[in-house]
């Protein structure tokens, strides 16, 4: 830690210098990144918004129909399925990752010389693109000729994981975790680090276990690396859909078509345009919605440290 | 704001600016090259194909001896549909591309973006699959690779070991089922997944076509959507129920993707007995075996049922392939290009590859394919055929047909008992 | 003092290892040996012989011109986002009050932005610049993706940089842009290093940009070039798993050389 004497000595020898204003960033920092994600993000954002109130197939001007893509919506059952598959893979998803990540984040970040090595090799998956490795669980989920025929103790009804709608959320789940429990344990990792090594050796002193060192001290200091990652997952959960693509296309029949697959095949599938907009910005509500709370609710915005009273 | 961050938020601005100008300046120079330009440059758009070598040797053929060139693009297969559907509204859109014809190309044809063919072209192609390429009344499609029709598949030395042959009838079929059951090998291998739903796709078409004969699908396909409602239809889906429940198809096809081999592995393997299906399947086939297809690789049409209206000889499955020709092909040189198609070195180029072009040539080129006993039969049957339905998802574009598939394959998964799937499949367009 | 060796994390990481170790297997497994054993024994078993042949077919197909494309594409992307992304998380956390809520909530929305939806303007967009079919027109639209989840992670990193450190700066009359360049760069590498890994990759396996963007063999990235083997009815599994295990051996050599820069930078985070 910087000594704080040291601090006060320059403000002590300091003559009548600006106050805090000086060494603050303004707006102008900000404005070429907001400038350039306002032309490639938000220009087209506001143009999908737009279309949700036009019908178009992508080749003809689009047709202006106010709100009839939105009543449409309102009462489409399908939506409904959808977003309440969508909600289940979603809490699936946090359910497995978080744990899992949490307790490979803070393992790989001890000093350890094997957790290094092992560390890079957990780091794989992350790797592969989304398409690759939905290919590859494909192939390896094949019934006949994939993990279900080689270890069929581990399967449950007769090795037919994508034939049913439990067997199929658990691949999808599973599939994704694969994928990126290495990404939020490379975020817990980071975090885990900064924990000052002195909190745990007092705790230590005090005869606390490993246990209730890791819920006590570990688990309250990463809460901001909490919050950053349960946003990646829902934002992922949100707009995600090649896995639901590549592996069950929404199957078996519609039990897996979530909301962000189901805006997808109305868009590029049925080449309804303006309703897969209308699904679009409902998904964008949706998810900024979500982030928001969960900022608001850790005091996120405040933008202070963890560290703060220490 | 004090002067200093003012300073800077400009500067920042303004090298902001800099980036994005240099960046366009340095993108213009190849935003010409995409599209066809008026000097007769046509750019061709096609999928990643195993016959992508012989449309290129076509078209670097054609480029030596004409003024305005070709230039062939190969897309992902995944994607390619959709690439196809965002450039055709923009300037970027191709001056040919290839396509499956039907009502797939119905959008296109509304909003004015393909050009109408030359007639004297028809005249070197066989008639059936011509029928896909004309659509809404207007020729827009040439056809420009094999024909894939649908047929049975079966394993030879599986069929010699129980003693059967292969099956001629519906009851046949059905006896089969238990011939092999009790021998432990699963009857029809099909592949039961959402990503390949098309599979069973092909069981309702031939059952239907059986039963209730084409006008069924042809009333459907030229717009009447309560034709579902015809009693062929039901009966299909009934059938279909009852092969599944006696175990026809095994019990574990509701996971199984046919990409990679998924169905074809188990048939070459001696799991399975037969497998419904195209005629690209031989090329898997060979991949997976080449002993297997050699010596006991066996193919007959789908068999007729007692009682039904439809032909024995009917075919159903993907007549063709098509090249389009669209308003951005500017000149001669995209008309040019159309005629070298039905060029013997073409065809010959798409025999060698194992196609069965549809032209009228390929008969006397067929003894040059690497399996003339196999090819004579995909041309016997398509060249006889009274009638050669295209497959539902084409004929109808993927509007109409992604959420047919949905419910064919819950008829398959036991989702929709063949009543509801009527009913569903009706619903779509209400 | 010495603690009992932690059994319950031995047993979970080994658990682990064979939850990623068996598709990596399977991954390799597939990619060196030959397309017939392949297509009859399946992706688990060890195939009689093992074979180049797969690596010399992806090669052949002109494979590592895409991988070089992706290589220029990820680099770019990753200046671009980090040379946007740290003047802004760098405002949105020592900014005053109305910029750090608006321009961080704007980039919290810009989150939940779903590429497949706004892929049709922006297709129109990049065309309307004359950047169809170049590499910019697939750089643009993934660095402005990526910007959202650096900021994220950015800002929470400077965050953990304690006020009096900035205190302290600004009464030496530091400005802004030698605040950030000295201290809070330096004090932040490892939220950097993170969103930059996080910013290649999303470059290094984008599909649907480049799909739509571009058209020509001669922009073709890596992903693209993956599908060159896989058609509609078919796919040549080895071959399409030997040119996913190419495509992730540069990416892994950045990750092994820039780990020790990121374990330094994680080991320093914090101004011990």
């Amino acid at each position: 830690m910087v000594s704080l004497t040291s601090a006060r000595t320059v403000r002590a020898a300091a003559p009548s210098r600006p106050p805090l204003k000086t060494g603050r960033p303004g707006a102008g920092w900000a404005i070429p990144g907001l400038v350039f994600f306002g032309v490639f993000a938000l220009l087209p954002m506001a143009g999908v918004v737009y279309l949700s109130l036009t019908s178009w197939d992508g080749i003809t001007a689009p047709q202006f129909i106010g709100w009839h893509n939105w009543s449409r919506f309102l009462g489409d059952h399908q939506i409904v399925q959808s977003t309440i598959v969508t909600a289940i893979l979603l809490l699936g998803n946090i359910a497995v990752q978080a744990p899992i990540s949490i307790l490979l984040g803070v393992w790989a970040a001890g000093k350890q010389r094997n957790r290094a090595v092992l560390t890079a090799i957990f780091f794989l998956p992350l790797l592969l693109s989304t398409a690759a490795t939905s290919v590859m669980w494909r192939q390896l989920l094949d019934p006949n000729f994939g993990l279900p025929s080689k270890m069929s103790w581990l399967f449950f009804g007769d090795q037919n994981m994508l034939g049913t709608q439990a067997g199929s959320i658990v691949c999808l789940i599973a599939v994704t975790s694969w994928q990126f429990v290495p990404f939020h344990s490379l975020l817990y990792q980071g975090a885990a680090r900064n924990v000052p090594e002195t909190l745990y050796q007092a705790a230590a002193l005090d005869g606390a276990g490993r246990a209730r060192q890791f819920f006590s001290i570990t688990l309250p200091l990463l809460r901001n690396t909490i919050v950053t990652s349960t946003t990646f997952m829902v934002v992922g959960g949100l707009t995600a859909f090649d896995v639901v693509l590549l592996l069950t296309n929404g199957g078996p029949g519609t039990d897996t078509s979530t909301l962000p697959f189901t805006m997808y095949q109305t868009a590029f599938v049925t080449y309804d345009y303006g309703y897969a907009a209308a699904v679009a910005t409902f998904l964008l509500l949706l998810a900024t919605g979500a982030s928001l709370l969960l900022v608001r609710l850790t005091g996120y915005t405040k933008m202070t440290s963890t560290q703060e009273g220490l | 704001m004090n002067n200093v961050s003012r300073r800077q938020a400009l500067a920042a601005l303004a090298g902001g600016a800099a980036i994005m100008a240099t960046t366009a300046a340095c993108g213009f120079k190849s935003a010409n090259a995409t599209a066809s330009s008026a000097d007769g440059d046509v750019s061709y758009w096609t999928q990643v194909d195993p016959t992508n070598t012989v449309q290129q040797a076509a078209i670097s053929a054609f480029n030596k001896t004409s003024k305005g060139q070709v230039t062939l693009s190969t897309i992902a297969s995944a994607g390619y549909l959709g690439k196809v559907q965002t450039a055709m509204g923009s300037s970027a859109m191709p001056g040919l591309f290839f396509n499956w014809g039907g009502g797939s190309l119905s959008p296109y044809i509304k909003a004015g973006k393909l050009v109408e063919l030359d007639p004297s072209l028809k005249s070197h192609f066989l008639a059936s699959p011509l029928q896909a390429g004309i659509v809404d009344g207007k020729f827009v499609g040439v056809p420009c690779r094999g024909t894939q029709p649908v047929f049975l598949y079966y394993n030879k030395a599986l069929f010699a070991q129980a003693g059967v042959k292969p099956p001629t009838t519906y009851s046949d079929l059905t006896s089969l089922v238990t011939v092999f059951k009790k021998r432990g090998i699963t009857p029809f291998t099909i592949a039961g997944s959402g990503t390949s739903s098309w599979t069973e796709l092909m069981w309702v078409e031939y059952l239907v076509d059986r039963v209730g004969g084409p006008g069924v699908f042809s009333s459907i396909a030229g717009g009447d959507w309560s034709t579902w409602k015809d009693a062929s239809v039901l009966q299909a889906a009934q059938m279909i129920a009852e092969l599944i429940s006696s175990g026809a198809f095994g019990s574990n096809f509701g996971s199984v993707n046919y990409g990679a081999g998924g169905t074809s592995t188990l048939l070459a393997d001696g799991r399975a007995a037969m497998q419904l299906m195209g005629s690209w399947d031989y090329a898997t086939l060979a991949q997976i075996s080449p002993s297997f297809v050699k010596n006991d690789l066996g193919y007959v049409p789908f068999p007729s049922v007692e009682g039904g209206k439809g032909d024995a000889g009917n075919v159903s499955g993907n007549p063709t392939n098509y090249i389009s020709m669209t308003t951005a092909a500017a000149g001669t040189t995209a008309a040019d290009f159309l005629k070298t198609v039905y060029r013997d070195d073409y065809v010959l180029g798409l025999v060698k590859d194992g196609e069965v072009p549809v032209t009228t040539n390929t008969k006397s080129l067929l003894s040059q394919s690497t399996d003339p006993a196999y090819s004579s039969f995909l041309y016997d049957l398509v060249a006889g055929a009274p009638a050669f339905t295209q497959s539902w998802d084409q004929a109808l574009g993927s509007t109409l047909a992604t959420p047919m598939l949905t419910e064919i394959q819950k008829l398959f998964n036991g989702q929709d008992s063949p009543q509801q799937f009527v009913s569903n499949v009706l619903a779509i367009q209400g | 003092m010495k603690q009992r060796p932690n059994y319950f994390a031995g047993l979970a990481t080994f658990i682990w290892l064979l939850i990623i170790g068996v598709p990596l297997y399977a991954l390799i497994n597939t990619a060196i040996g030959p397309q017939d054993a392949y297509s009859q024994n399946g992706p688990l078993t060890l195939p009689t012989h093992f074979t180049l042949s797969n690596v010399t077919t992806v090669i052949q197909s002109g494979f590592l011109g895409y991988i070089w494309n992706t290589i220029l594409v990820s680099t770019a992307t990753v200046v671009l986002v980090l040379a946007f992304s740290i003047p802004i998380s760098f405002a949105v956390v020592r900014g005053s009050g109305w910029i750090t809520r608006g321009v961080f909530r704007v980039f919290l929305l810009g989150l939940a932005i779903p590429a497949q939806a706004v892929i049709i303007p922006l297709f129109l967009i990049i065309n309307q610049l004359g950047l169809y079919d170049t590499l910019w027109g697939v750089i643009l639209p993934t660095a402005a993706f990526s910007m959202p989840v650096s900021v994220l992670v950015i800002s929470g990193g400077m965050r953990e940089i304690s006020s009096e450190l900035y205190e302290a700066m600004a009464l030496d009359g530091a400005r802004p842009a030698r605040v950030l360049t000295t201290m809070v760069i330096p004090l932040s590498r490892s939220s950097i290093s993170t969103a930059g890994v996080f910013a290649a990759l999303q470059a290094w396996n984008g599909f649907l940009f480049p799909l739509i963007m571009t058209q020509s063999n001669s922009t073709k990235v890596a992903t693209l070039g993956l599908y060159n083997f896989v058609s509609t009815y078919s796919a040549n599994i080895p071959a399409l798993l030997a040119a996913v295990l190419m495509s992730a051996v540069p990416i892994l050599v950045v990750y092994l050389f820039a780990r020790r820069a990121l374990v330094a930078g994680l080991m320093g985070a914090g101004g011990k």
